[in-house]
């Protein structure tokens, strides 16, 4: 008789368990008839949050049979986007980072989008090498929601105080610039670096060198080397520059910067906003990159929406594609100078080529080499990132450091065919 | 006798020291929540917070409104996960000591080699299981698949081996059934083992980072730890909010621990000598 | 006798209803599992964009021979195993021991020295890598005391050892609790014998305590090494997924996961790693006994 009772009880439970489980998904399009389609994107700070979400609420509003369902991804964004798509239960959009597009597109896990562009979203209005970061043989799988370049942020109190009258012009000015306002005692250097290939990437091809060669990495070649040789040489020999890390600013020059522990920086649109929020009293300027060689250079970053070729709502995930990268909702998103416009239309309509601190990073449109060289790239950045430190640091020489890198690059490129 | 307090005192230094060491870090934490980001980046070194704030519990929470929702799932997890192995691990133990049938030692055997494996070679099978089971992104892709527990089976064996067997052959003669004696008499006597257990499967579930990590895709689906790890990733420098958010996890396992604290040391059994 | 069958037929359906659960799940979620990843062992994988299985025999297991990654990342799993294990033990042993001394406060003790293993890896990982800033709390107090300050998240050299701190720290406690439970089964008798023999507190620690818990510390080893093969969370965590700088923490587990879900096309190769890595963790339990098998010959 007990035993009965027990496993009623027990029947009871699991009864009511599943219907707690069952009950918290799949209530999609239910109510109301509308069809939810679900967006991801990392977090960004809370302006843009705000911002991503008052866009978002525009387009419910012209298109009332659509809901938008924002799930953010604030950390490993393209790991956990991976896993996503094998499982299944990726967002029907997306954002796509440029170079991380290549190897994705390859695995046709991206809806390709030329059969839904129309003569009215005018394509050729975006900035060409942005948009064609999203192209594979003719074919577009992304359109680039914004971009930033690189500049060299300076701040104007240090330069004024050791009597600098004005941003570096060349690469040898800012290091002669570097070692008048460098002071060790107190941690404070002439340049904050990231030491990263993807902010040296133009420096390293700009002595006629290659990263990648035919899928391969091929950056242990002389001519890249000695590109970069000077990035190394500022904190080993001049010890005029300094990674974040080593004065305790985390993993970010602009709070290096923000902190007066690097009289410059180079760093993107995003960090315009940073110091405003974070360090509103810091007084600095911007000015494009200095030259190297007489030849004028930066990075460029961008950033698309791309739709999941499994979506099971691929028309209504047109309609926001088409919305957040059209006119309309492309100046909502960009006017608040979070990031800069692809579109060429809304950057002169928001007169960001005007605007004193951004008209540098704008002006680097044009001669930026875009963050993207195909599938292995991300494999190349890891093993010349993780080598290069080690190179940075003074624990071996450079030379040394990226031919390990680059052997190591190629077998982990081998391990993946 | 002198030579017993010098000992003593000795002792008394290793554990004091060693208290130290522990209550550091989670006090280092707690100062530093209640602190203001202007002193969490200024760098000082100093327990007692110039600025005293509840800010960053009051801003954790507005900022982060799936902050409740985490910690909902996290005990929802943990709690179903933790019944239900405490309920089949018994079962099986108890089938595997006292109850003989054909294929129990074949069973035995498989268990304990399941011991053995290591959950990494079967995580992405797994996660392929479950997506074919639709489970992915659900409780129940958390729960089921770790529903049941080798090493707490293996455990139960050893605690119901050495079960007087007097006791169930009196609940025999009052007439309860197998399932009666089991569920009335003999689980009620396994409160120390079950206790332990409890303890040791509610945490894996709860601090569990690495199955939710690749299971939960809706954020309103995570747990503590993934919902943690996310937040770090969107205020990466704001210290004073994470230590505020570590703070707040860090209290119901505790309050959990000071409940079952007692019979902890006492139902830990796992090397049975017969 | 027809009896005596029915009885049986009853009991073992009984014995297999209370196993359902148990057979059901370990079948579902352990067993297949692990057939299908032998599957998955001998295929190039790709699952993005349509799932395709290629078969290509050995090649995954091959692999490794020429994959730095996986030779890094399991010396640096081989070296956090021989580091932590040894320590966490001695330490877990040492303090259960002291704790176990019957001294006033002893209670007071024991909560506070569990607070560390129920707290969440992830917690701990990020309470550690505050303190572990620049300018955090462990510099401040290496300078107090002249020490070297380290960069110890951004410095390869020292990144896995702030790792191994934080675990030793983390689980010595846990394994400090399943000792102390041991200590209470050895009879106060054996130690009054030792002091009418005049043996001190560190010679009743050497000849009594320790060898009545060798049973207990074989356990103790055990869980351990199949712990800290199992380094996950805490590389995860510190390195933001990536097993840097410089692959210093970079484990086997990290690898694992990186190539199952971060590169795309090698989720067989993974299992590959994954199975090696079992047989890895079997054949250093296996020692394990050996050893202490050997030991209490004497």
């Amino acid at each position: 008789m007990l035993s009965k009772k027990w496993l009623s009880s027990l029947g009871i439970t699991s009864l009511l368990l599943s219907t707690i489980l069952t009950g918290c998904g799949n209530d999609e399009e239910s109510k109301s008839g509308k069809t939810e389609i679900v967006l991801s994107g990392w977090g960004g700070n809370p302006v843009e949050k705000k911002l991503l979400n008052e866009v978002l609420a525009d387009f419910e509003k012209e298109h009332p049979h659509i809901d938008v369902k924002l799930n953010t991804i604030n950390d490993q964004y393209m790991d956990v986007l991976k896993t996503r798509l094998i499982g299944g239960t990726a967002a029907d959009v997306f954002y796509l980072d440029a170079f991380e597009a290549p190897a994705l597109i390859e695995t046709g896990a991206i809806e390709p989008l030329n059969k839904y562009v129309t003569d009215d979203f005018d394509i050729n209005d975006f900035e060409k090498p942005m948009i064609d970061a999203f192209r594979s043989d003719g074919e577009l799988y992304g359109l680039p929601k914004d971009y930033s370049t690189l500049a060299l942020f300076y701040n104007k109190k240090m330069f004024k105080e050791h009597g600098i009258s004005g941003p570096p012009k060349t690469w040898e000015e800012l290091e002669e610039i570097a070692k008048k306002v460098t002071d060790e005692e107190k941690q404070v250097y002439g340049l904050g670096v990231m030491p990263q290939i993807e902010r040296l990437y133009y420096l390293a091809e700009s002595k006629g060198g290659e990263v990648i060669t035919d899928g391969r990495a091929s950056f242990a070649d002389d001519k890249v080397v000695n590109a970069i040789q000077p990035i190394v040489d500022m904190h080993i020999k001049d010890k005029t520059a300094a990674t974040p890390s080593e004065v305790g600013a985390g993993q970010s020059a602009g709070e290096m910067f923000g902190r007066g522990k690097a009289a410059m920086v180079v760093e993107g649109n995003w960090n315009i906003p940073y110091m405003e929020e974070t360090f509103p009293d810091i007084d600095y300027g911007t000015a494009e990159l200095p030259t190297v060689n007489g030849k004028k250079g930066t990075m460029s970053f961008t950033v698309g929406y791309a739709m999941n070729a499994e979506s099971e709502h691929k028309k209504e995930s047109w309609e926001l594609i088409e919305y957040l990268t059209g006119k309309e909702g492309m100046k909502k998103w960009t006017s608040k100078g979070l990031a800069l416009p692809t579109r060429k239309s809304v950057a002169s309509e928001l007169g960001f080529d005007q605007d004193e601190l951004r008209k540098p990073l704008v002006e680097g449109a044009s001669y930026a080499t875009v963050w993207q060289d195909g599938p292995s790239l991300p494999i190349v950045m890891n093993n010349f990132n993780n080598q290069f430190l080690s190179a940075y640091l003074g624990d071996r020489p450079l030379e040394e450091a990226l031919q390990d890198a680059e052997k190591q690059a190629n077998k982990e490129i081998k391990v993946t065919e | 006798m002198k030579k017993r307090s010098a000992g003593r005192k000795a002792l008394y230094i290793i554990l004091v020291v060693y208290a130290i060491i522990t209550v550091i870090p989670f006090l280092w934490a707690l100062s530093s929540s209640f602190k203001t980001l202007g002193e969490i980046v200024s760098g000082s070194i100093n327990f007692i917070p110039k600025d005293f704030t509840l800010e960053n519990y009051k801003q954790i929470f507005t900022r982060e409104p799936l902050f409740g929702r985490w910690l909902f799932n996290s005990l929802f997890i943990a709690t179903v996960g933790t019944l239900l192995n405490l309920l089949f691990n018994s079962m099986a133990g108890y089938a595997l000591a006292r109850l003989s049938f054909p294929g129990k030692k074949s069973i035995f055997i498989i268990i304990l080699a399941v011991l053995m494996i290591p959950f990494q070679v079967t995580l992405i099978p797994n996660f392929l299981i479950l997506k074919e089971l639709g489970w992915l992104n659900s409780y129940q892709g958390m729960i089921i698949p770790g529903a049941v527990n080798a090493t707490f089976i293996f455990m139960m064996r050893q605690f119901f081996v050495n079960f007087p067997k007097e006791v169930e052959e009196a609940a025999a003669i009052d007439g309860l059934g197998r399932f009666g004696t089991f569920f009335r008499i003999v689980l009620p006597l396994a409160k120390p083992a079950l206790a332990a257990q409890t303890i040791f499967v509610f945490m894996a579930f709860w601090n569990d980072f690495m199955r939710p990590l690749i299971i939960m895709s809706d954020m309103e689906m995570f747990t503590l730890p993934l919902g943690l790890n996310s937040f770090k990733g969107q205020f990466i420098s704001y210290w004073n909010y994470i230590m505020a958010a570590s703070m707040v996890f860090t209290l119901p396992i505790i309050v959990l621990y000071a409940f079952f604290n007692r019979y902890f040391v006492k139902g830990i059994k796992f090397t049975g000598d017969k | 006798m027809k009896m005596f069958t029915k009885k049986e037929r009853k009991e073992a359906g009984q014995g297999y209803l209370f196993l359902l659960p148990t057979i059901l799940v370990l079948g579902v979620f352990v067993i297949a599992p692990i057939l299908y990843a032998v599957f998955l062992s001998f295929h190039k994988v790709e699952l993005l964009g349509g799932a395709t299985y290629e078969f290509r025999g050995l090649d995954n297991f091959l692999k490794v021979t020429f994959d730095d990654r996986a030779i890094i990342a399991l010396k640096n799993t081989a070296v956090y195993v021989a580091v932590v294990v040894p320590t966490q033990t001695f330490l877990a042993l040492v303090l259960a021991a002291s704790l176990n001394a019957g001294l006033k406060g002893q209670k007071f003790f024991r909560v506070v020295y569990f607070l560390p293993t129920l707290t969440s890896s992830a917690v701990l990982t990020l309470i550690f890598m505050w303190m572990y800033n620049q300018n955090g709390l462990i510099n401040y107090v290496l300078k107090i005391f002249h020490l070297p300050t380290y960069n110890w998240i951004g410095d390869p050299d020292v990144a896995l050892i702030a790792i191994m701190i934080m675990n030793i720290w983390a689980t010595a406690p846990f394994f400090m609790v399943i000792y102390l439970a041991a200590l209470q089964d050895i009879p106060d008798s054996h130690y009054e014998a030792a002091e009418l023999d005049g043996a001190g507190a560190i010679q009743k620690f050497w000849h009594i305590t320790v060898p009545n818990l060798r049973p207990v510390t074989s356990f103790v080893v055990i869980m351990g090494i199949i712990g800290t093969f199992q380094l996950f969370d805490q590389s995860y965590i510190f390195s933001g997924g990536s097993g840097g700088p410089n692959n210093s923490t970079l484990t086997v587990v990290l690898l694992i996961y990186q190539y199952a879900f971060k590169t795309l096309g090698t989720m067989g190769y993974a299992t590959a790693i994954a199975f090696m890595l079992a047989i890895i963790i079997l054949v250093a339990t296996l020692i394990q006994r050996k050893f202490s098998k050997e030991e209490s010959l004497y």
